[in-house]
């Protein structure tokens, strides 16, 4: 019962922002709350008692099932806390942007969506709240109405409605390979038909690989991102592809955690693995070219995710000893969104103000916005992975199950530590170009700014300083959360695992200290040597490539359609020579009762009856010969 | 059998009535034609129930040695329900939507006697009444085809007849045959065919589905329909998206069920034949329809499409499919008639027809819009919309039957639909937000009311696919 009133309460706050839009009361804020606190009730009852279940039982194809098992309240919990912190910024920045209403509507309509997706107890509930977020969702993205704005909108909209049918195409598969469609927290599936069943996780990889921005079906995050309102941004960036490595997740444990990977699904490690690495490496790169603040952190977004889908590919691959790598996923699933968020509530603040998120027309704000830039920097060493904040312990965890499978000897792996390590070069470099662009260097413009709300700033400092708590004590947060979270999933040894793990061993200190180091001279040969401003040609950018293939496509459809008009006119052409001449002759009968065909003439009988006999008489010659025995069945 | 006979006669008794009503009493025949149609709604709601619960509703008689029999059995229950409640919303569309116009009466009279020969389909018994009930349809249909007596109206109906005289023509030498063959017509005694053996029964199916098929828009017998556009909105939502296209559909239906049985088509091994002409269909009509600028020739072509899902179900001879083809005729119009009747609303309050020509119009006419909204939800196929679980069981049948590349051809056609439609609405909303909305009036209300009810339906059912899951499930396991 907890779980529909989790549910119901961004709802009933969505209803009651229309009606009762005249009180100031910030209802988005109360009801986050309200979440939070339910959210806790949550907490307490799954971690003691073990998982909640609340089925509605209608008759029919459809029964709603909600779910909620550590790793579900855990997102709950992340959700209202990002939703909460939103709502607080949401009330000063809302105050510069057109259509707050709708906007706000929007968001607890989402987070309504979001909580079903995390709560849903079986696959269809799930795909029903999937749907759902996409519409509302979209509202955000093109909530400016402005001719980017809706090109981003329909990019994000068709993603996702693709996303969506693969999702739905997999739930048909699944339904067919175990006849009884699987609940979600039921562990491994011993499917019958095990061909089917693993297309369906093929296609539910794709499904929540578009949500979750893995490359190549990523195209539409930074667009989608970037040309949203700030706190939407911070959401899309922060809960909604989080929606995606939850769903890998789930999917994940319908294949098994914590044990070897059956045959005919073995594969499943190694390619999330690899697809999480190439997401890494193409996130990065695409964000140093970028000029624009919000499109950088919106590939950061990707690179980010990148990392948790190697890590889930690991823990898939490792088997019983995956659970470093998934408590790493997990963790840095968490952590990336406090950071991501945090980073985009900044550059709203920044935005506000300046109007701008071009970095190259910013610089030298630290004198005007001196909390902003503080909070940022905090923000930016949690990203990088600097020692002390989260970023470093989720990071450092999924280093060292990456060094855990390096160990067995693999090609690939080996290949993956080393770009694992070139991205968080990459990282800590295109960071330091975003902050030393935005705060420090030359000023272009000198304007004095208004100061800067405190409701803008407050939100900013709860991320932080759960940043900061979750980084200096970087053991407690998996220890009382994370691991009971993945011993649910079936991970069994996660705790056994993480035991040989020191956060604060030299050699990782040493190690993120001297990556931090290299990035930032990489930033700075980057920027002065001009590199960051190579802009790729078109067939080298995956966009490029899609379009390229779709214009080609278009022309294709253009040559069959103009094939078809073709025919058609040939046909037309034909059925109206064949009218024209034979209503000639028809006519001729007609007028006088008796005509010519050819050498025949025919007297006293009228055209048509003359047609009528000739196709009666090649009627029965053509039926008696193929039924011989006709005349006996016809015996009168 | 009182409601079965009382059922058919309202439409034409309605009809009759109104025939001798005076053209200025306006108000009388609107109350006549609502009584009427509610009455017909009712009685085979009444039908239906005795079906369900398994009464045999029979009515036969016979001359010349022919039989001639109304017997409802699940499926025609089920069309007859979808056929009598749409009337009867559509009949309050027509009381907004005719406002003003010529030739009222002539309209409604043909509209409440093609209630009655449409459930006159649904509940034959045999092919005789079947076939007969189809002809009449044809005729009791061409008056409102032609309702605007322009040149390209009568045209257009003139095309109608001859397709629709050609497939019966298709349909009459296939009962023949059956007869020969089988020496038996009618439907309650198990399909009608089965036991036989013969070459040619491949043939007499592809005959009797070329039939039916020109009244279902299957490809490439469809070009009547978008030429059909131009009757009156109403005529245009209900009967080329519902009625008389689902009278071809369901014949088809019947062909494969109840006359050859699903075990005799699937020893003559032809359905891949007709899964092929079903996924061609469903794929190329949502291409022409991203080609049109006509909103409603748009609409006409997405009807083709869809009318091939059920089709795709039909034959692939699974329980899945069957279940999925059914749920999809129950749930499509819901989101179809809504898209008619919003381009009705729009081609009434601006005279705009051209999609080009239809940017802010979400500013003129929002409800209309966010209506076109949902419904257009509805024909992509997603959730929480009814449609979906049409789809879904669709592609469950597919993979039974082990053709899987059909749910890829109806995943296809979902996004190819998004493509056809969200350009439109987003289009409508954008540009400036200050202008005067036009959506007022009685005439608006009567218009707006059947699309907010069914917008609200399809999203009811979407949500409680439960409600309509008896319907289906009674004639699932009627044929299998």
């Amino acid at each position: 019962m907890l779980l529909i009133i989790i549910l119901a309460v961004p709802l009933i706050g969505a209803f009651a922002l229309l009606l009762m839009r005249s009180l100031k009361i910030n209802i988005s804020s109360i009801t986050s709350a309200i979440v939070l606190v339910l959210g806790g009730i949550g907490v307490k009852s799954v971690f003691e008692e073990g998982p909640i279940s609340f089925r509605i039982p209608l008759f029919g194809p459809f029964t709603p099932t909600f779910y909620a098992d550590h790793l579900s309240i855990i997102f709950v919990m992340l959700a209202a806390f990002l939703w909460f912190v939103v709502s607080i910024y949401n009330q000063e920045y809302l105050k510069h942007e057109d259509g707050s209403l709708g906007f706000e509507f929007c968001t607890l309509l989402t987070i309504t969506a979001v909580l079903g997706i995390f709560l849903a107890g079986d696959l269809i509930t799930m795909l029903l709240f999937f749907e759902l977020m996409t519409i509302t969702s979209f509202f955000w993205v093109i909530h400016k109405w402005n001719k980017e704005a809706i090109r981003a909108g329909y990019f994000y909209l068709f993603f996702s409605i693709v996303g969506g049918f693969f999702l739905a195409f997999g739930i048909v598969l699944m339904g067919a390979a175990t006849d009884v469609l699987p609940a979600i927290g039921t562990g491994f599936i011993t499917a019958l038909d095990f061909r089917m069943f693993a297309f369906s996780i093929i296609l539910f990889v794709v499904g929540f690989g578009i949500k979750a921005g893995m490359v190549p079906l990523h195209l539409w995050l930074p667009h989608a991102h970037s040309v949203a309102p700030t706190p939407g941004s911070a959401l899309l960036s922060g809960l909604l592809i989080k929606v995606g490595a939850y769903g890998l997740i789930r999917v994940g444990e319908f294949v098994g955690w914590g044990m070897e990977s059956r045959d005919g699904i073995a594969w499943l490690g190694p390619c999330l693995a690899s697809l999480g690495t190439i997401t890494m490496l193409v996130g990065v790169a695409a964000a140093l070219l970028q000029s624009d603040a919000k499109r950088l952190l919106a590939y950061h977004s990707i690179s980010q995710m990148g990392y948790i889908i190697l890590g889930l590919g690991l823990g898939l691959y490792l088997g019983s000893n995956g659970g470093l790598a998934l408590l790493g996923a997990i963790y840095h699933v968490i952590n990336h969104a406090l950071f991501k968020t945090a980073l985009f509530l900044g550059v709203g603040i920044i935005y506000i103000q300046t109007k701008e998120t071009n970095l190259y027309n910013l610089g030298g704000l630290w004198r005007h916005f001196p909390m902003t830039a503080v909070f940022m920097f905090i923000a930016v060493l949690g990203i990088t992975g600097a020692p002390g904040l989260n970023g470093y312990a989720s990071k450092t965890m999924l280093h060292h199950a990456v060094s855990l499978a390096a160990e067995t000897g693999t090609t690939w792996v080996v290949w993956v530590e080393r770009v694992f390590l070139l991205v968080g070069v990459g990282t800590a470099a295109s960071f330091t170009k975003l902050y030393y662009l935005m705060f420090f260097g030359k000023p272009s413009k000198i304007r004095t700014f208004d100061k800067v709300s405190p409701r803008l700033l407050v939100p900013m400092s709860l991320l932080i300083v759960v940043m900061v708590g979750f980084g200096l004590a970087p053991k407690v947060f998996p220890t009382y959360a994370v691991i009971p979270a993945a011993k649910a999933l079936g991970m069994g040894n996660a705790a056994s695992n993480m035991n040989s793990l020191s956060f604060w061993e030299l050699g990782n200190v040493l190690g993120m200290l001297i990556t931090l180091v290299l990035g930032t001279f990489v930033c700075y040969g980057g920027i002065k040597s001009r590199a960051f401003h190579w802009c790729p040609p078109v067939w080298l950018t995956l966009e490029g490539l899609g379009k390229l293939v779709a214009l080609k496509i278009v022309t294709l459809f253009r040559m069959g359609e103009e094939l078809l008009q073709l025919v058609t006119r040939f046909f037309h052409n034909l059925g109206k020579a064949m009218r024209t001449h034979m209503i000639s002759d028809f006519s001729k009968f007609d007028k006088n009762r008796s005509g010519t065909i050819g050498r025949f003439k025919l007297t006293g009988i009228s055209a048509d009856a003359a047609l009528l006999i000739m196709v009666l008489v090649f009627l029965i010659v053509w039926y008696t010969i193929q039924n011989p025995e006709l005349p006996q069945v016809l015996n009168i | 059998m009182i409601a079965l006979i009382l059922a058919l006669l309202s439409g034409v008794v309605g009809g009759l009535v109104v025939a001798f009503l005076p053209q200025t009493k306006r108000g009388l025949r609107n109350f006549i034609v609502l009584f009427f149609c509610t009455c017909g709604m009712i009685f085979s709601w009444g039908v239906a129930l005795k079906v369900f619960a398994g009464e045999s509703v029979r009515l036969a008689s016979e001359f010349g040695g022919l039989t001639f029999s109304l017997d409802p059995d699940p499926l025609g229950m089920v069309f007859g329900l979808i056929a009598s409640t749409l009337w009867l919303i559509t009949a309050i569309y027509s009381f907004g939507y005719m406002d003003g116009k010529h030739k009222q009466r002539t309209y409604y009279i043909f509209f409440l006697i093609s209630l009655s020969m449409t459930l006159g389909i649904a509940y034959s018994g045999n092919l005789v009444a079947l076939y007969l009930f189809y002809e009449l349809l044809t005729f009791a249909t061409y008056p409102m085809v032609i309702q605007e007596r322009s040149p390209k109206a009568l045209k257009a109906g003139e095309k109608y007849i001859l397709y629709s005289l050609a497939g019966a023509g298709a349909i009459l030498i296939a009962i023949v045959i059956t007869y020969v063959y089988a020496g038996k017509l009618d439907f309650a005694s198990g399909p009608i065919l089965a036991g036989s053996l013969g070459s040619g029964l491949g043939w007499l199916l592809l005959l009797f589905i070329s039939g039916f098929g020109v009244k279902a828009a299957i490809m490439p017998l469809h070009r009547w329909l978008p030429a059909a556009m131009v009757a009156p909105t109403p005529v245009s939502a209900l009967l080329h998206a519902v009625a008389v296209v689902y009278s071809g559909i369901y014949g088809i239906l019947r062909v494969v069920y109840s006359v050859f049985g699903h075990a005799l088509v699937r020893q003559l091994g032809i359905n891949a034949l007709f899964l092929w002409v079903a996924g061609f269909t469903i794929l190329l009509g949502v291409i022409i329809a991203a080609r049109q600028d006509v909103l409603k020739k748009r609409l006409a072509y997405q009807t083709i499409s869809h009318l091939s899902y059920i089709l795709l179900g039909a034959l692939t001879l699974q329980p899945w499919g069957l279940a999925g083809a059914i749920m999809h005729m129950i749930c499509y119009p819901t989101s179809k008639i809504v898209l008619f009747f919003c381009a009705g609303i729009i081609s009434e309050q601006t005279g705009e027809t051209r999609i080009s020509r239809m940017g802010g119009i979400g500013w003129l006419l929002p409800k209309t819009m966010i209506a076109f909204s949902i419904a257009t939800l509805g024909m992509i196929g997603m959730l929480p919309l009814n449609t979906f679980w049409g789809k879904y069981y669709l592609m469950r049948g597919s993979v039974a039957e082990g053709r899987w590349p059909l749910a890829l051809v109806l995943i296809g056609s979902g996004i190819i639909n998004a493509v056809c439609f969200i350009p439109i609405i987003v289009d409508a909303f954008k540009g400036e937000r200050t202008r005067a909305n036009i959506e007022q009036g009685k005439r608006v209300v009567f218009m707006l009311v059947p699309v907010f009810l069914l917008a609200a339906v399809s999203l009811i059912t979407g949500l409680f696919p439960g409600i309509v899951w008896p319907f289906v499930q009674a004639v699932v396991n009627y044929f299998f």
